[in-house]
Parts: C-alpha cells; structure tokens; sequence
C-alpha cells in the first residue's frame, strides 16, 4: 500500500507539472529564438506589407523598360555596371571644404556584333564654387579584334580618355558596317551569278566576275575609317584584275584610271548605286 | 477455576464450554475484526488502486496534450519559416534586381547618350566632355507620335537643330541623337579651349579674346615673351566644321619690324600649324613653358 501511496504521490506530482506545461508557453529556449526571429521578420514584412513587393515589382518593371528603351534608342545594349567609390579627401581639403572622390567604373555590353568591355576612373573634385569631373583613366577591351580600323580607334580614345568619343564613333562605325553587310547581301541576292562575297559579307571586299568574261575582276574594298576626331567614313577603292591582252586593247586607259573614276561615281550616285552600276557593266553582255 | 483443557474430556466441563465458548466468541470476533479490516483493506485498496487509474490516465492525456501542443508550435513555425522565407528571399532578389538595373541606367550617362522615360515620351539628356572632362549636359524632350516631335529642349539656339531634326528625326532616330551629340560635343569642347585660354592664360593675351556664341570663331592677340616682344601676334581661328574641335582656318599675323625676319616668320608658321594640330589651351601651355625655358637661361 506503501507502493501504491508514493505512487499516486508521484502521479499527482507530474499531473501537476504537466498543468504547469500546458500554460506557459511551450517553446524550449532554441525553438524560441527561432520563432522570435520568423516573428520579427514576418512582422517587419507586414510592415512593409504586400504593398512593398508590389511597389517593388512595379518599380523594376518600369526601369526594365526605361532601359530596354535607351537601349533601342542608342544601339547600346549595356549590361553590366559596377562601381566603387574611394574618398580622398586629406584634412587639409576638408578644411579648405573640397572634397575630392575617385570612382572606379567597370561595364560591359555590346553594340550589335561588337563587344566592349571599359574599365574607367573619374576623378571629381567639389570645391565651393563648383564640381568637376574629369576621367582619370580608360581601358577599353573589345571583341572582334579583327576589325583592325578599331583597334587604332580604341587606343586613341584611350589615350584621351573621350569615353563619349568612343561610344559615338562606335555607334556610327556599327551602322556603317551593318549598312555594307547589308548592301553586300542586297547586291549577292540580285546577280547572284556575278557578285562574289569570298570572305563573306561582313568583310570589306566584294568581288565581281562574270562567266562570260572570265580574266576579269572586279574588286570593290569598302573600308570604314575613323579620324582622329572620331569621325567614321567609309573609303571605297576598286581593284582591277584584267587579262594581259585587254590591257593591250586599252586604248584610252580606262582600266587605269578605274580606281579613280569609280571614285567619283561613288560621289555621284552613291555608294549603292555606284556598285550596281558596275555589276551591270561587267555583265551587261548576259542582260542583253 | 482451573484451566480446563479444551481437548480433556471431561472434569469440569462446564467451566470448559462457556470458556469454550468464550473462546470462540473471541475467535469469531476477531476474525469479523479482521475480516473487516480486511474488507476496509481492501476498499482502501480498491479506492487507491481507482485512483491510481484514473490518475495515470490524467496523467497521460496531460502528457498527449503537451507533446501536442508542442508538435503544433513545432509545425507551426515549420509551415510559417519556408513560406514567409520564400517570399523574403523573393524580396531580396527583387531588391538586388532593382539595384542592379538601377546601375545600368546610371552606366548609360556614360556613353553621352541616356533618358528618361516621360508620360509622352522620352526625355533625352546628351552629356558632353572634352578630353576626359565632364562638361555640360543637354536635355531634348522627345513626344512620339506620329510624327516625332520635339517638345522642348536646353540645346543652344546657334546648334542647328531643327536642320539636323529635318534629316534624321523621323527616320532614324539614333542617327539624330548621335549626330546631336557630335555638334553638341563639338561646341563643349570649343567653349572649353576658349575658357581655358581666357582663364589660365590671361597673362599671354594683350588684348581680350573675341569669340562667338558658337565658339567656333576666334580671334585675339598674344605675345610669347609679355615683357620682351615689342609687337604681338594675330590669331584668328575659324572652326568650319561644327562637329570638330580644331579648327579648318588659322592665320596668324605679325605686324612691326620683327615681322619680315625669318625667325619671326618661322615662329608665325609654326604657330598656324599648331592651333589647327592641337588644342588651344594646349598650345599656349606649350607657349607658357618656353617661356619658363627663356627665363631659365636667362637668369642663368
């Protein structure tokens, strides 16, 4: 009975412990400070309410725009910015109240086919009459490297440090070669017999032969040029392959002064229409 | 009396029986007492033993009842944390999304070319620099419709504009901004190399330096030795091309006795050739440190 007495003693003793339980709250200390952390962030979430993500989304959705538009507006598709900032105001300048901040630049995007990758520092310097800004330095990396016309043009703008002179002229040089890839493929598609593209129409040159003058070529090589202003401008220059004995029966050295005739041509009528003008003249024989 | 012996036979067996029965009586008593306390016993026993029972079961439900509630908090902050975590985490890469267009936007300032999206349309900013430095920006407020309009703009009114606009506006609009960007860029550029002169030179002009708006015709007098030559050089620079920089007219003049010699007219040549080869500010930097140079030789 003893037994039984300590028993019951020791039942009641946990029933009224586990009464106990039932009241307080029943997190043991981790699961607590789990729960606290949750609560706070749900809270602080509810704060901001459903609200904030909307606004949010709203808000990228509109700047995702704006940019997808500049980017239809300049031919500049840009896709990547990063920044630093370093202050280098000394105590004297503080005192002086200039300030004097380095910031350090790195984006990347594309042009069309061209690739670009700068690396620049503008230096700013705020003074109590006014702020100027000045780029410190510029590093330009670029792909396709092949376009040899480029490569000079990126180490003068580097040399400058015209970062505005570089995308300019680097727009104007994409629409020129797009326009001669372009004009190259217009003219392949319509004497598909007479023009020949060997190094493909994003190259400089256009060949055009006939069958029924074999021994004669004309080349076309279509450079775009870049001054030292930045300005872009194409050069044409056409090359004459012709037999031995057409030379010979040349009387009036038309083949000679070719290069410089079609020169004016060009002026005259335009790069396009010049080109076409020569393609029938090879082949006016066949159009006959 | 003497004690009888319950199992003797006979003697005195009166004294026997009512002993006897006395004994009995004690017996039968006792055994009811026991019985009773038995029984009491037992009650007793049973009564704790129900209580006993129905303890251990409170005890049991009290003990289900907390591992419940304890597993419900448990899966409770289980259900809360992964949803409420997903949607911060959602918030978050909104966040660094946000930031990071908003970095992209800012790296269009960069090209000399960016905008702003307006009810109607787009205002465009054109920022200009002239050798690394950051100049002034432009701004042209562009309604699309049909056709493209301008609505208003900051751009200077000696900027051919509207002739610009003509050719390109409503068929290729890159084409206009970029073409905008290269007066615009063009005539910073020029107002700056006049600034600078007229600032950081000012003691190698004799006389003001006279420029149009369009900064694009120069004219002013200067002398390399201020305290030394007797007559100052003429320069006149004319900027034919309002997409350049440099300048496509130079002439200089020299008037007075030095002018015949051939020195004079070496320097006067050399002179010509640099304005229309490099910036201005950068020539008479170049004037000022041989100057320095003349005065070091002659002070030694």
């Amino acid at each position: 009975m003893d037994a039984e007495l300590a028993e019951v003693r020791a039942l009641q003793a946990e029933i009224a412990a586990l009464r106990r339980a039932c009241e307080d709250p029943p997190a043991p200390w981790e699961e607590k400070s789990r729960v606290q952390k949750s609560f706070q962030a749900i809270h602080q979430f509810n704060l901001e309410g459903w609200k904030s993500s909307k606004d949010l989304k709203n808000q990228l959705g509109h700047l995702e725009s704006e940019l997808s538009f500049l980017s239809t507006l300049t031919g500049i598709n840009i896709r990547n910015h990063s920044k630093q900032t370093e202050d280098l105001t000394s105590t004297e300048m503080t005192e002086k109240s200039i300030r004097k901040v380095l910031q350090r630049h790195r984006l990347s995007g594309n042009c069309h086919m061209v690739t670009f990758q700068l690396e620049f520092q503008i230096l700013e310097i705020q003074n109590k009459e006014r702020l100027s800004s000045a780029v410190t330095d510029l590093n330009i990396i670029m792909e396709p490297t092949e376009c040899s016309e480029l490569s000079e043009f990126v180490s003068r703008a580097e040399e400058r440090k015209d970062l505005f002179m570089f995308f300019r002229s680097l727009h104007f040089f994409v629409e020129w070669f797009e326009y001669r890839k372009r004009t190259f493929k217009h003219l392949k598609e319509k004497y598909p017999d007479a023009v020949y593209l060997s190094e493909g129409p994003s190259s400089c040159s256009m060949e055009i032969r006939s069958a029924s003058r074999p021994g004669f070529e004309l080349v076309i090589v279509w450079r775009i040029q870049i001054d030292e202003d930045g300005k872009v401008f194409p050069r044409l220059d056409l090359l004459t392959k012709v037999p031995q004995r057409a030379l010979e029966l040349d009387k009036n050295r038309a083949i000679e002064t070719a290069p410089l005739s079609f020169r004016t041509l060009v002026g005259l009528l335009g790069i396009e229409a010049a080109l076409e003008s020569l393609i029938k003249s090879l082949c006016a024989e066949e159009n006959n | 009396m003497e004690q009888a012996n319950p199992l003797h036979p006979d003697g005195e067996s009166k004294g026997g029986v009512l002993a006897h029965l006395e004994r009995l009586e004690t017996q039968v008593s006792r055994s009811h007492k026991q019985s009773e306390e038995l029984q009491s016993m037992q009650a007793q026993e049973g009564a704790l033993g129900t209580k006993i029972h129905k303890l251990r079961r409170l005890r049991d439900e009290l003990r289900a009842a907390v591992w419940h509630r304890r597993a419900s908090v448990k899966a409770c902050i289980a259900n809360v944390e992964p949803n409420q975590t997903v949607e911060i985490n959602e918030q978050e890469a909104l966040e660094e999304k946000l930031e990071n267009v908003k970095a992209i936007l800012q790296a269009y300032h960069f090209t000399g070319l960016s905008g702003k999206l307006t009810s109607q349309g787009v205002c465009v900013c054109i920022s200009t620099a002239f050798e690394g430095n950051l100049l002034d920006s432009y701004f042209v407020d562009l309604v699309i419709q049909k056709p493209l309009r301008i609505h208003h703009h900051s751009v200077p009114v000696f900027i051919p504009l509207e002739e610009i606009a003509a050719k390109y506006l409503q068929t290729n609009i890159q084409h206009f901004l970029f073409s905008l960007c290269e007066y615009l860029n063009a005539y910073s550029g020029r107002k700056y190399q006049a600034d600078r002169l007229q600032s950081d030179f000012a003691a190698l002009l004799t006389g003001p330096l006279q420029r149009n708006p369009l900064c694009n015709l120069l004219s002013f007098t200067y002398k390399l030795d201020p305290g030394g030559q007797s007559f100052p050089f003429c320069a006149r620079l004319l900027y034919k091309d309002l997409t350049a920089t440099l300048p496509t007219d130079v002439t200089v003049t020299c008037q007075g006795v030095e002018a015949s010699s051939t020195s004079w007219e070496e320097q006067r040549a050399s002179h010509e050739t640099l304005f229309c080869t490099k910036p201005l500010h950068q020539v008479f930097a170049s004037f000022a440190r041989k100057g320095e140079k003349l005065d070091m030789s002659l002070v030694s």
